[in-house]
């Protein structure tokens, strides 16, 4: 079996070839990130059109009131699960091989849930206003509204970001003691300093730091279980056909996982391709991804096929005439896209070949996602064209340029967040890295003595 | 804003719907719509549009499905293929049903939207943050999202027009949810002035715009609590209840030879609004 | 109410802007975000004590928006009408509107409104102050003769009618025409021969059986609020027995709409489903008078069946129903009326009251006028064309236009725009910029019904003779415009000084003709002031209770009906121009509310469509939103195509009302016209434009777009689901209800 990782890198490699990464950037790098700039760009652009003309712009309409904007939002929260898996979830497991890919994907779980918070801002009709559905203290002793699913949304964003963050930045001390110590002056210098705060590798502060790392990956599990089933149940405590199934939250749970784990693939190529980072982020890894993702989407698959299985047999007539209108009205085509890219594309990731295979798993990588984010639009819009009202039956209604405008905008957003924070901090765990070919190479010798010790 | 406010706020604010821990004490707004009088004739709809400051949106947006009108005429033809439509058309009448147990309600983040001690559906503009969350759950599709910042869209209300304006309801801003209220403006006026005379509102003191305006009619509104009350004695007499879903209608073999029901009432909604079925005369 | 003798004027003067800045501040027209805020103190307008801000005062008056004349009460606060209701003391409308009554206040608030007196000399447009407006008026019926002043208005009542009456005389004209688009015309010609009286008062709440050959009565005909309440009357029936209502016509109207029974008959051939119907009376067993047994004899069930389409089956049903439910009532509307028989097709639907014994029971006669030169003057379309002949020979100098749009309305055949610019001076008393102020010389603004005094009688009065008075609700908007009264007042000192030195203005005028008359209109013993007050307060004033009398009976003689037309193979169908309740003669397009309003059977808004059958749309390959091209022999119009199940395939039927060039902004280019279709054929016996003759051809041009409409994607279904959910009789018990 081949390793994971080589053993014997040094761990002045290992430093040299992270911090490499901070460096004055290739011209690719700027490329990339002018292009999502650009992106943002026209996000921004059609956000500052739709504030001050209205919500009209978008072309959603009574009762089509919802669209790609709450699609788009459920997308990225689910997105933001692949961090935590990989950081908290498998770190509990001590699935070591997580170690050179976790830092990037804890990056994305904090970048995908303010891509996320953005939607629910531009969706709202006076975004101005949306503190009223937070509880904050103020002179007319109002509460918001306890009882609804929005509010329980917005508290687990908001937790789950501020969480994420803390996870992110705690894991990430040692490393940025290793940069304050390794560069030598200007702003990083400065930044890594205040940063590292003070961290000089005692056994003490090891200690301390193992037990809150622990801590907050414990803390963080529930509450990435919670903020997708949460997202659900502002559909699952609704009263609307499609949307009250019991199965929605591990279903929401399910494709968050799903859409994430495809995500880090799509991220593990690239940075492997950008930041030279092929020691690291090994095939040996990347077939274990692939081999998780593809779990999860078999998962994904049967809970998909309970919701349509549960609603053909129900008698909830409406809930299946809703099923029917997916599967052969206006969203169709979308609608079959998604279970097509959802279940029948991840079988590739069934052929070992492929496993390994950079620019198929991809293409894959980039396939499921497409299919993750149309599963979101086709829980949302589908129930508005066809609910229980048939006066106000609507078949008509697509998404304007400015709904399309900011989800494109949203890839901006969150490139060029992805970006800057790759630039500016260590994208790989070096500690976690030299720990693990430490582990490693230890149980070379061992098995080695092992070995000796046999003859 | 301490917890103990918190929590009293919430002993009124939410209570098992509908009434059974706190049943309406003085009022419980409710409607009636005979549908065999109704002849689909809009006025109430302009009424309504007159009494409320509803925007007109115009061709393009009526298109685009975001007309504002809080009580909407619907017209349904028989589905048995026959050549022509021998027994005319069906109308219906169609704004909020003030639902004692609103689905529109419970989502609503910000409490915009509320349930009132006398039994409305309320809608607090100011307080509302356009999620539309309760337009997304409201079974019956009667919310009305301003899409548009209306009085500042040319030819929605240029010039004099404005004088026309009610200055007892509020003129919407972009972004807020609307939809009927019963005339909430008023109910208030009715039971202010009641209140001063130290009585409750009178059966028939109060009208709402469209009740007013209706030329044959079908629109009784009143309080339900009151067993005196048209509604009251209407709801009564189609033994229709407002806490029950399926009525007693439902329940008899053969039919009742009742025509009182409430739209969706499987749903559990508990609409304030009851419907008395067209006849048609079975002899031609 | 007012109890002293304020000056009202003064009071809204005060009340009028001052009122209007403190709530326009106060209604929120400002956005939340940028707070900037007016603010009036209350303290600074002088009120009158009964005049309390923020508490509503009513003021009744008469509706302006259709010949109805139903009585209101505006809503007026702090200065400003804000609504329109029904005055419920009415005996027409019981407190009620209808939604084209609602908009009258979009009449009003209206910003597309005439401000000035506009002089237009060749294309160019100056305004002028109003006494060089009267002087140049003077000036040129100075220069022409007696009838070469001519005068072209809608129909007339009340003393306004009384001054046209004698500015007229004073000019020595006879020259007036009185013009109505879509009145029920022929219907009264056929009333007057058959029951003596042009608009006999119906019972339908008295009646059990209610047959309709296209009477929209609660939609756009004659008096449709007051029928509406006698419809519901009607419905509940007395002893539970619920009144049936079975409707004849080729289109479905509102009121087809709301019948146990409608049944689509061909095009014309109304009065042999009539004949077919008393024919099955007799074979029933009821006997028949001997002139109508000899002239129905040849209409036996079959053959009415082959010429009409309605079954042999529904005659003989509606037949017995009819023996058997007594009293009943048999109204003859626009689907009778509109045809080159038109007469006839009324007077065989006449007969059939005749045969039934209604006549007295559920057709009365109406209340007399007492005085009749305050009676209403009910337009037809005949005068059109007589105008328009005497313009084309050039016998017409000076015409004034009141309350008409004959370039808008007029039939192509007439040239009417072409003949009109053969007259060297026109005046328009005008709202609006409409179609035919646009070709005047001289375009006077009118005060709006909210702003003027007058008085008006009812076309169709449901019990004794009324005097409907019509007030001012607010201050004028607009400082130049003036009532149509007092123009004429104005025209009339120039003519006559003295006769009318005693009165400033329109008001003093009206308060003297009826104090004049205060015994007669229920004022005897009461002093002046008390009478004028109470009269005003409540807008209406009873004129007597002499009540006129049935002075004949419907004949079988001289009743010929030809045989159903056969299609005529270049224009095949037929086209029904539909009045809707919205828009009727398109005279009110201008109001928002009405264009946003969507068409109760279509709901389509804010535009005009083509109905056709499903099978007329099988056959010409058309599907709902193609833009189709419609021509007659007179005119070519494009419009959407509705696939509509409630009209014949013979026929296909266009809304009128949309398609202005000149109104304002919410009318022009809205939809197009259908009046530009019509061919000039005629009612026989009595002139009349037979609305529903024009033949016209269909063909897809290839375009097609979305049809705006309220209906969703669903259509007409309600999929299953219990929402308006209808019962028939045998299933339900009605007595006991509340
Ligand atoms: N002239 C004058 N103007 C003033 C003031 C003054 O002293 N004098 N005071 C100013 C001050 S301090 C204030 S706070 C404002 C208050 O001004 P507004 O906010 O206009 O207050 P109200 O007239 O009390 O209430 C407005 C309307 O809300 C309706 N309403 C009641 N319950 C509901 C509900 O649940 N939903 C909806 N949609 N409507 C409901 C009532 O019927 C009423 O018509 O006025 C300001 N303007
Ligand atoms: N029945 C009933 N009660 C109500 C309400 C209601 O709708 N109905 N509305 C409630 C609401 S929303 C409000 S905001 C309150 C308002 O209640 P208050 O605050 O009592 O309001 P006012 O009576 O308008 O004004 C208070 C005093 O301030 C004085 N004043 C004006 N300008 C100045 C200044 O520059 N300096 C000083 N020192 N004094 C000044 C005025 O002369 C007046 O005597 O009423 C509440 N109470
Ligand atoms: S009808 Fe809709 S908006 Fe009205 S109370 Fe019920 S759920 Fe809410
Ligand atoms: S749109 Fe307004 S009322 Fe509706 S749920 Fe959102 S905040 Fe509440
Ligand atoms: S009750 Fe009032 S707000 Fe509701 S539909 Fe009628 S007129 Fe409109
Ligand atoms: S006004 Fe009355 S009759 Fe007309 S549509 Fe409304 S409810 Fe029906
Ligand atoms: S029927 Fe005519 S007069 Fe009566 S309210 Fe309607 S528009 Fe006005």
């Amino acid at each position: 079996m081949e390793k994971d990782i080589r053993e014997d890198i040094a761990w002045a490699k290992i430093n040299g070839d992270v911090l490499k990464s901070l460096e004055t950037p290739r011209p690719l790098y700027w490329v990339i990130l002018l292009v999502a700039l650009a992106m943002f760009g026209v996000g921004l652009g059609c956000e500052i059109y739709q504030y001050n003309i209205g919500m009209g712009v978008a072309n959603l309409n009574n009762p089509h009131v919802w669209g790609l904007y709450i699609a788009t939002f459920i997308f990225w929260i689910g997105m933001s699960h692949s961090g935590t898996l990989l950081s908290a979830i498998l770190h509990l497991m001590h699935a070591d091989w997580r170690k050179p890919i976790y830092r990037f994907a804890e990056a994305m779980t904090t970048f995908s849930l303010m891509t996320a918070g953005l939607f629910v801002m531009v969706h709202l009709g006076r975004l101005w206003q949306f503190y009223y559905a937070v509880p904050y203290p103020n002179e007319r002793w109002t509460w918001p509204n306890f009882q609804s699913p929005l509010l329980w949304d917005a508290m687990a964003i908001f937790t789950y970001l501020s969480s994420s963050v803390i996870f992110l930045y705690v894991g990430m001390i040692p490393d940025l003691a290793i940069a304050r110590d390794n560069i030598h002056s200007g702003w990083r210098k400065k930044l890594y300093t205040l940063l590292a705060l003070g961290w000089e590798g005692t056994d003490r502060q090891w200690r301390n730091f193992r037990v809150t790392y622990l801590t907050v990956a414990c803390f963080l599990i529930p509450l990435a279980v919670s903020v997708h089933s949460i997202v659900a149940s502002d559909f699952a405590m609704s009263q609307q056909p499609g949307w009250h199934v019991t199965s929605f939250p591990p279903y929401f749970v399910a494709g968050a996982l799903y859409s994430g784990c495809a995500a880090i693939i799509t991220l593990f190529i690239i940075l492997r391709y950008v930041f030279k980072f092929e020691e690291y982020m090994t095939m040996p890894i990347l077939r274990k991804v692939v081999r998780l993702t593809f779990a999860i989407a078999m998962v994904w698959t049967y809970l998909n096929l309970i919701e349509y299985a549960s609603v053909w047999y129900s008698h909830d007539e409406a809930a299946k005439a809703v099923l029917i209108q997916k599967a052969t009205g206006p969203y169709a085509p979308f609608w079959w896209m998604m279970n097509f890219c959802g279940s029948v594309v991840p079988l590739l990731m069934m052929v070992k070949r492929f496993q390994t295979n950079i620019p198929m798993m991809f293409a894959v990588s980039l396939l499921l996602n497409l299919g993750m984010w149309l599963e979101r639009w086709m829980i949302v819009s589908p129930t508005f064209s066809h609910g229980y009202y048939p006066w106000t039956w609507d078949h008509f209604q697509w998404p304007s340029l400015v709904q399309w405008g900011m989800v494109f905008g949203s890839f901006g957003w969150f490139t060029l967040l992805f970006m800057v924070f790759c630039k500016v901090f260590p994208s790989v765990s070096m500690y976690e890295v030299k720990e693990m070919v430490y582990h490693r190479s230890l149980a070379l010798k061992n098995n080695e003595l092992a070995e000796k010790g046999a003859h | 804003m301490s917890v103990s406010n918190m929590l009293e706020n919430w002993k009124n604010f939410r209570h098992m719907h509908p009434v059974d821990d706190a049943p309406h004490a003085e009022y419980k707004w409710a409607m009636s719509i005979d549908l065999d009088a109704c002849t689909g004739c809009n006025a109430c709809t302009v009424a309504c549009y007159a009494e409320n400051n509803l925007p007109v949106v115009g061709k393009d947006k009526f298109n685009a499905g975001q007309q504002m009108h809080w009580m909407r005429i619907e017209r349904y033809w028989d589905e048995d293929k026959r050549d022509f439509p021998d027994q005319g058309a069906q109308f219906l009448p169609m704004m909020c049903q003030h639902c004692e147990a609103a689905p529109c309600e419970t989502v609503c983040p910000a409490g915009a939207t509320n349930h009132t001690a006398d039994g409305l559906n309320s809608q607090v503009y100011n307080r509302c943050i356009g999620s539309r969350y309760c337009s997304a759950n409201c079974p019956f599709k009667v919310r009305y999202f301003n899409w548009y910042d209306y009085p500042t869209t040319d030819n929605v209300w240029p010039a004099e027009m404005t004088e026309q304006l009610n200055p007892d309801v509020t003129v919407r801003g972009k972004g807020v949810m609307e939809k009927c209220t019963f005339c909430v403006q008023r109910l208030e006026r009715a039971k202010n002035n009641a209140r001063t005379e130290g009585r409750l509102v009178k059966d028939g003191e109060v009208q709402t715009a469209c009740q007013q305006a209706c030329p044959t009619n079908a629109i009784s509104f009143g309080n339900l609590v009151e067993p005196e009350s048209k509604v009251a004695k209407q709801w009564a007499h189609q033994q229709v209840e407002l806490a029950r879903e399926g009525q007693a209608k439902d329940e008899q073999e053969g039919g009742s030879k009742l025509r009182g029901y409430r739209i969706f009432e499987e749903l559990r909604a508990y609409p304030s609004v009851m419907y008395l079925e067209r006849v048609r005369e079975s002899a031609i | 109410m007012i109890e002293n003798g304020i000056n009202r004027r003064d009071f809204l003067k005060v009340m009028g802007w001052g009122g209007a800045a403190v709530a326009l501040a106060g209604c929120g027209n400002t956005s939340v975000q940028d707070g900037k805020e007016i603010v009036t103190s209350y303290a600074s307008l002088d009120l009158p004590e009964y005049a309390i801000p923020g508490i509503s005062v009513y003021f009744n008056s008469t509706c302006a928006q259709c010949d109805a004349g139903c009585n209101i009460a505006g809503r007026v606060r702090e200065g400003r009408v804000l609504k329109l209701e029904g005055n419920p003391a009415s005996p027409i409308n019981r407190g009620k509107t209808c939604g084209l009554g609602q908009a009258g206040v979009q009449a009003h608030y209206n910003p597309d409104r005439v401000r000035q007196p506009l002089l237009r000399t060749g294309g160019k447009t100056e305004e002028l102050a109003w006494d060089k407006a009267f002087a140049l008026i003077n000036e040129k019926v100075g220069g022409a003769k007696g009838n070469e002043v001519a005068f072209l208005t809608g129909g007339l009542s009340g003393h306004a009618k009384v001054l046209f009456t004698n500015y007229m005389d004073a000019l020595g004209s006879k020259s007036h025409y009185v013009y109505e688009a879509v009145a029920p015309s022929v219907v009264r010609a056929a009333n007057k021969k058959a029951y003596g009286v042009e608009m006999p008062r119906l019972h339908i709440d008295k009646a059990r059986v209610v047959v309709s050959f296209g009477a929209d009565f609660l939609g756009a005909w004659v008096s449709p609020v007051h029928f509406s309440q006698q419809y519901a009357q009607f419905r509940k029936g007395s002893n539970g027995q619920r009144g049936v209502l079975v409707q004849i016509e080729s289109k479905m109207t509102l009121t087809g709409a709301n019948a146990d029974r409608w049944l689509a008959v061909r095009p014309g051939t109304e009065g042999i489903v009539a004949l077919g119907v008393i024919h099955a009376l007799g074979e029933a067993g009821m006997s028949l008078p001997a002139d109508v047994a000899a002239l129905s004899k040849a209409y036996d069930a079959e053959r009415v069946s082959k010429d009409t389409g309605v079954s042999a089956e529904q005659i003989k049903k509606l037949a017995t129903l009819l023996k058997e439910r007594t009293p009943s009532l048999v109204i003859a509307g626009s689907a009778a009326e509109g045809y080159a028989h038109g007469s006839q097709n009324a007077a065989a639907i006449a007969l059939l009251n005749r045969v039934l014994g209604n006549i007295g029971k559920t057709i009365d006669a109406p209340a007399t006028v007492p005085f009749p030169q305050v009676a209403v003057e009910t337009g037809k379309r005949s005068a059109l064309e007589a105008l328009s002949g005497s313009m084309a020979g050039g016998a017409v100098k000076v015409l004034f236009t009141y309350a008409a749009n004959p370039v808008y309305s007029a039939p192509a055949a007439l040239k009417f725009k072409e003949n009109l610019g053969k007259v060297p001076f026109k005046v328009a008393f005008a709202h609006f910029m409409d179609e035919t102020a646009q070709e005047a010389d001289l375009v006077l603004p009118l005060d709006s019904a909210m702003e003027e005094w007058g008085t008006v009688v009812p076309e169709y009065m449901p019990e004794t003779a009324q005097l409907n008075i019509r007030q001012p609700l607010m201050e004028r908007l607009h400082t130049e415009t003036r009532g149509v009264g007092d123009i004429m007042l104005a025209l009339l000192k120039q003519s006559r000084p003295n006769d009318y030195k005693d009165f400033d203005d329109f008001y003093a005028y009206l308060r003297n003709a009826i104090l004049k008359n205060k015994a007669a209109l229920g004022g005897a013993g009461t002093d002046d002031d008390t009478f004028w007050m109470e009269t005003l307060s409540k807008g209406i004033a009873p004129m007597g209770t002499a009540m006129g009398k049935l002075a004949a009976t419907p004949a079988a003689s001289g009743l010929s009906l030809p045989a159903p037309a056969e299609a005529d193979s270049a224009y095949p169908l037929r086209l029904i121009p539909y009045v809707t309740p919205n828009l009727r003669d398109g005279r009110h397009a201008n109001q928002p509310w009405l264009q946003e309003s969507p068409d109760p059977l279509t709901t389509i808004v804010w535009d005009t469509w083509v109905e056709m059958h499903p099978s007329t749309a099988a056959k010409l390959g058309v599907v709902e939103g193609d833009i189709v091209e419609v021509s007659s022999r007179s005119g070519t119009v494009q419009a959407q195509a509705y696939i509509f199940p409630g009209i014949h395939p013979d026929a296909i039927s266009m809304p009128l009302g949309n398609g202005h060039t000149s109104m304002g902004r919410w009318a022009n280019g809205v939809g197009v016209n259908t009046f530009a279709l019509l061919d000039q054929v005629v009612d026989k016996d009595t002139g009349e434009l037979a609305l529903n003759e024009t033949q016209v051809k269909v063909s897809k041009t290839g375009k097609r777009v979305i049809v705006v409409k309220d209906e969703g994607f669903a259509g007409g279904s309600q999929a299953g689901k219990k929402i308006a959910v209808r019962t028939s009789t045998d299933k339900v018990e009605l007595t006991g209800e509340v």
